[in-house]
This record gives structure tokens, sequence and C-alpha cells, in this order.
């Protein structure tokens, strides 16, 4: 039996103090398309995979890089579907507290509101953690941002960082390539780069997505035709 | 008469050349008969952040405790003050929360931004802001208020000035209210200090 | 030709008038009934007595040297205070007087009708008529009123050949006969000053500062009372104006500001 006698409920602890179904929420996000995301000196970038099950998909009806506010864009790794209630429910939080004060919600609360729930569906009744994890990318009077959220329900702000498939060589090629004062083109490039790595196939503005804000403050998700500008230039 | 002229009260707050100044009267009545004159309507959210609640003492006490609860919450959560704005949408939401039996309080705001930039709103007691650049009076002496500020009032007064205006403009407007004045509370705030004092007045 | 006036005088106990219930009525430890003949009458007297009169404070008394009547002098609209230099002691004759509570016009246009049919009274007469029956023309006038929404509560002071006298008179119809009377908003602080200071024998140096003291207490504590308190003495010959304190300067002249009365309060609020 092993760990199966300990997660039947993914409330209870095993006796090693785990528990083991978010664990497999990790290992779910761990077998999930990588995604990763560098801060600059002046802006954020994430960048994803996006490799569909089969060529006859329309790869234009698919964004996995969403906003959940004007200044704020999310990437996921993991199970698309549980991304997209992460989603709805941060961009709710968002406008509530934008009706409360009048002000848009600072990157920091709206990270901390989107664990608040992946925190509660690690300890409610009925429900099962989510199978993602998040890279939230955001600028605002704090300058720009970048924070990672696990299924547990922890959230750390990085300098840049990886998650998915690829996870540890492109952490690795990352901790190479980054430096402090790295301007927001750097970012994107380093970002086609690290993805780039252990990327099976041939890279192009089609099977990856990068999203960037910069000092104006207006998150975008760059085009396929973006993209293939950058590619070109780094080459 | 209106409940909301209960207990009496004036208040004003005036905007100066990197300050502003915010400005009570101090007495406290049930109808025409005087309680205390002693009395405080101005409150401190934070060093550059003060709130004045016109009308219905039991209610400006009650909201002012359920504003500095939520302030402290804000504090908490985001580390930082609030900027007057933010406070001033708080302040709304929390009055509309309570559209079909509100506060009888009309709140003046005054604050200092981010950059000192100051700033004054009033809003009725269901949370409608309005924003002003110069001014903004409540209470039962609101008109006599609206008078002496309208006249009395110049753009980009010093602290000192300032100071002087609107204790004049407060002082003047609530000889001619019977259930304000006995007194005033000047409070003037610049990006540097805060400067509390208390006025003499006529006590009829 | 002498002019009967006994008729006049039947109201008027021997005792210069001066007392309106029985000696014994204050010695009694129980809540007797008022000693009167007509109880209702009375009660719908004593309660026309305390109907409020709303934005003043007036008050009268009669002591050793005469009577002295004071008033303050705030006019108000609701809340709004239309005047601060109102003139609510109304002189009738050089030896009547009349104070002003209610309605401000019913007050004035009622006083000077009853100047004229005084001064009428005097040139008939060839002598000036009684405080008894001065207050008795107003009060019949008043009467003819009533219900008519007229607002008067005054109170009629004079110097006649009797003495001293004092009269309550109010829209109501009422009339009431008596040495310490307060009409007004601000009248039970008033009776609360009076009440405490009052003695018969008072001097009129005296009774002019408790007066002052019970105008200045009363506007303090109502909101509807303030501006100038006014005194007035009537004696034997006629009245004359005491005193005419503003009552913003008398306030620190009863309380003077011990301490400086600038609380100061510096605190240092941190550069952004």
């Amino acid at each position: 039996m092993g760990d199966s006698q300990y997660s039947f409920s993914l409330t209870t602890f095993s006796p090693s103090g785990k528990l083991v179904q978010i664990e497999h929420a990790l290992m779910a996000v761990g077998a999930g398309q990588t995604s990763l995301g560098i801060k600059a000196a002046n802006g954020v970038v994430i960048a994803t995979e996006k490799k569909l099950p089969s060529i006859l998909v329309d790869e234009s009806s698919i964004q996995k890089i969403q906003l959940m506010t004007p200044n704020i864009g999310v990437v996921y790794s993991g199970m698309g579907p549980d991304s997209r209630v992460l989603v709805r429910k941060s961009r709710k939080q968002a406008q509530q507290y934008y009706r409360l004060y009048k002000e848009a919600i600072p990157v920091t609360q709206l990270v901390r509101e989107t664990a608040t729930v992946m925190q509660e569906f690690t300890q409610s009744g009925g429900v099962r953690p989510f199978g993602v994890s998040l890279l939230v990318a955001g600028f605002d009077d704090s300058g720009p941002q970048l924070y990672q959220v696990d299924p547990s329900g922890s959230y750390f702000s990085w300098k840049a960082s990886a998650m998915g498939k690829n996870v540890s060589n492109a952490k690795t090629f990352l901790e190479k390539r980054y430096t402090e004062d790295m301007e927001l083109d750097d970012a994107v490039h380093t970002a086609i780069l690290t993805l780039k790595e252990g990327f099976e196939g041939q890279i192009s503005g089609k099977n990856i997505e990068i999203g960037l804000i910069g000092t104006d403050r207006k998150f975008r998700v760059l085009s396929p035709a973006e993209i293939d500008d950058y590619l070109a230039e780094v080459e | 008469m209106s409940i909301f002229e209960y207990n009496g009260s004036a208040l004003v707050a005036m905007v100066g050349k990197n300050c502003f100044a915010i400005a009570s009267d101090r007495r406290l009545g049930v109808q025409l008969q005087t309680i205390a004159t002693d009395f405080r309507r101005i409150y401190k959210i934070h060093d550059k952040l003060y709130i004045g609640l016109s009308g219905l003492a039991t209610d400006a006490q009650t909201l002012y405790q359920r504003l500095v609860f939520r302030h402290k919450l804000y504090q908490l959560r985001e580390e930082r003050d609030m900027k007057p704005e933010t406070f001033a949408s708080l302040v709304s939401a929390l009055l509309y929360e309570k559209r079909f039996g509100p506060y009888f309080c009309q709140p003046v705001i005054a604050g200092l931004g981010d950059d000192n930039k100051p700033f004054i709103c009033t809003m009725d007691s269901i949370g409608a802001k309005e924003l002003a650049k110069d001014f903004v009076v409540a209470g039962t002496a609101s008109e006599s208020l609206y008078g002496a500020c309208e006249s009395m009032y110049k753009p980009d007064m010093e602290p000192e000035e300032l100071f002087e205006t609107i204790s004049q403009a407060l002082l003047a407007s609530v000889d001619r209210d019977c259930l304000s004045g006995w007194g005033g509370h000047v409070l003037l705030v610049t990006p540097t200090e805060v400067q509390e004092k208390a006025l003499k007045g006529r006590m009829d | 030709m002498k002019l009967d006036t006994s008729g006049l005088e039947t109201f008027v106990p021997p005792s210069r008038g001066l007392n309106v219930l029985p000696s014994d009525f204050t010695a009694s430890p129980a809540f007797d009934l008022p000693g009167c003949t007509d109880f209702d009458g009375f009660q719908k007297n004593a309660v026309q007595m305390v109907k409020p009169a709303k934005g003043t404070t007036t008050l009268a008394f009669i002591f050793k040297e005469g009577v002295i009547v004071a008033a303050d002098s705030r006019a108000s609209m609701g809340g709004y205070i239309s005047s601060q230099t109102v003139k609510k002691i109304i002189e009738i004759n050089p030896y009547m007087i009349g104070t002003m509570a209610g309605g401000a016009a019913d007050c004035q246009f009622w006083h000077r009708n009853l100047g004229i049919k005084c001064r009428l009274h005097e040139l008939a007469n060839k002598r000036r008529i009684s405080v008894t029956g001065a207050s008795k023309l107003l009060a019949n006038i008043l009467y003819s009123y009533r219900g008519m929404g007229l607002s008067v509560g005054t109170m009629i002071a004079g110097w006649d050949e009797t003495g001293p006298g004092l009269y309550y008179v109010d829209s109501e119809g009422g009339r009431l006969k008596g040495k310490r009377f307060s009409v007004g908003s601000g009248s039970p602080y008033a009776y609360a000053v009076l009440d405490s200071g009052y003695r018969f024998d008072l001097s009129i140096e005296e009774a002019a500062e408790l007066a002052r003291r019970a105008i200045y207490h009363a506007t303090f504590r109502d909101g509807a009372s303030g501006g100038v308190a006014s005194v007035y003495y009537v004696g034997p010959d006629g009245w004359k104006k005491l005193s005419g304190d503003d009552v913003g300067e008398l306030h620190y002249k009863y309380y003077p500001v011990v301490t400086s009365s600038v609380e100061q309060e510096m605190a240092e609020a941190p550069v952004a």
C-alpha cells in the first residue's frame, strides 16, 4: 500500500509528515510543459512551451499566458484547466480590491490571494490541490516583480525561475545567464535561449509563448510574428 | 429636526501650499442642550491622514472604530499606510454597505499623498465622494462655512496663513449656528510636522 | 373728582401683593394640592408656564428694591442664528417693560399695541395704568386670538401705585402673577441659577449680577440663547438699563483661562 494508505484523503498526513496529494500535484507540475520567467531591471518576461497534442489543433486558439489585471500576467505549468480556475478567482479578487480602494491591486497582494486559494484546496474537504504552479509577472509601485506559486500555496519572489518538465536544466541555464542589470530585451533573449535548451523539435513563434511587462506597466503577450522577430535576433 | 443635527457639528478642511488644515468645533449637544465643550470629531488615521466625521456622534465614533480596524488590517497586510485617495474609497465603500440604514455621518477626509500632495474630500452619508481642490465643509454650520470659506480662501497659502484663515472661517461660521461652536480644534499638517491647536471661541 | 380704583386693587392682597401662594404652602412637606379655588385653572396655567418658547432666555424677578428684568439677544431660525443683537426687553412706557419670547413679530406688535393702550389709559384717566391692568389688557387680547397661531411668552414688569409688579402672560391665554419667572428655551437653566441665588433682600447690584449670571448660564447650555445679556431694573422712578454684556466676553470673565487655552501638541511626521 505505502503512500496510498494516506492518499484517500488529502487532509491526512502520512507518518513522515507529508501530504502526499500535494506531492502528487507537484509531480503533475513537473510533468507539465516548461515555463520560465526572468525579472529584468526594467520589466519582467515570462515564457512557456506550447506543445500541442496534435498538429491538427489550431495553435492560434490557445493562449497559455493570461492577464490577471492590466499590469499582471501569469503562466502555468501543469494542468491547463486547473489554471483557468485560479485565473478566474484571481481576476475576481483583483476586481474586488479595485472596487474597494479604486486602486490597482499590488502584485504581492494578488499573489498572496491566489496562494491563499491554492492553500485552501490543500486543507478543505471534497477538493483536490491544483495541479499547477504559476509564474506571476507584474509591475507596480514596487517595481518589476516575479513570483512563483506552488500547489501547496507557498510562494516566492524570484529573479528568474523555471518550472515544468525541463526545470532543472532550465534553472541551471538561468543561473549561468542571469545578471542583475539585465534589460528587458536581454531577458527576452535569455528566455528564448533557455526554452531552446531541451526543446524537442524546431522552436518557432507558434510553439512558444512570451509575455512581458515593461515600465509602461502594461502586460502584453507577444504575437507569433513578434516572437519570430526575437528568434531571428537570437540566431 | 434631522438626525444629522441631533448633536451639532462644524467641520472644515482647507488645502494650502504643500500642506492642509482640518478644523472642527468642540461642542457635543443633544438638540439645543450643550452637553460637552471638549468633544473631538477629527480623528487620526496615520501621521498624514485625518478624517473628520460630522453628524450623529455615536455613528461617528462607531464608524471611526471600523475605519481604524480596516486601516490596521491594511497596514499589516500591505506593509504601508493608506494613501488618502485609497482611504476615501474605503470610507465610501463602507458607507455604501449601509445604503438602506446609513451611518448618519458626513465625513471630511484630508491627507498628504505620496509626494506630499494635499488631498481633501467629503462625501454624503452613503458614500458619494466629492473631491475639491480648495476646501470642503460639513456639519450643521456647513452653509455658513461655505460662505466664510468662499470669501476667505486663497490658493497656495503657507501654513501660518492657512491656520489663520481656517480658524477665522470656523469661528465666524459657528457664530451663526446654534448647534456648533463652543471653541474649536485645528490641525495643521505639513510634510514635516503636525500642529494641533485648540481655539478659544464664544461659549454661547 | 377721584376715580375709584378699588376694582383694580381687589386682586392685590394687602401685603403689597407679593405672595401668590398661602404662606403654609412651602411649610408642608407633603405634596398638597395648590391652595387655590380653581384647581383646573391652576393646572392649566402651570402647564402653560412650562410650555417651551423657543430660542430665548428671559427672566424677571421682584425683590426688595423693585424688579429686575434680563434677557439674551439671540434670534434663531431653526439652527441658524439670524441675529445676535435683538432687543428682547421692550420698553412699554417709562415705568413698564415687557420681555419677548416666542414669535418676534407677535411679541413686538402686541407690545407696541399694549403701549398704545397704556398711553390711552393714561390720557383718559390722568394716571398711569397699573401693571395688573396692563398685563390683563394684553392677556385679554391674546386670549381673543387663542388658537389662531400667535406665539407670545412675555413678562410684564413695572412699578405702579401698588409698588413693583410682575406678570407672566402668554398666547395661550395664561396670565400669572409672581415673584420670579423665566421664559424661553433657556429658562430651565436660568431658573436653576435664579432659584439657587435668589433672596428677597438682595441689593440692586446683587440682583443684577444674579440675573446676569442666570442669563449667562442659560446661553452657555442653550444653543438657541446667546449674544448679549441685558439687565434692566425697574424701581420707583421707572426702569433703567443697568448693563449689556457680550456673553462671549462674560464667559472668560466668569471663567478666566488659567493656563494657556492653546493646547499645543507637536508630532514628528516621518518624511515620506
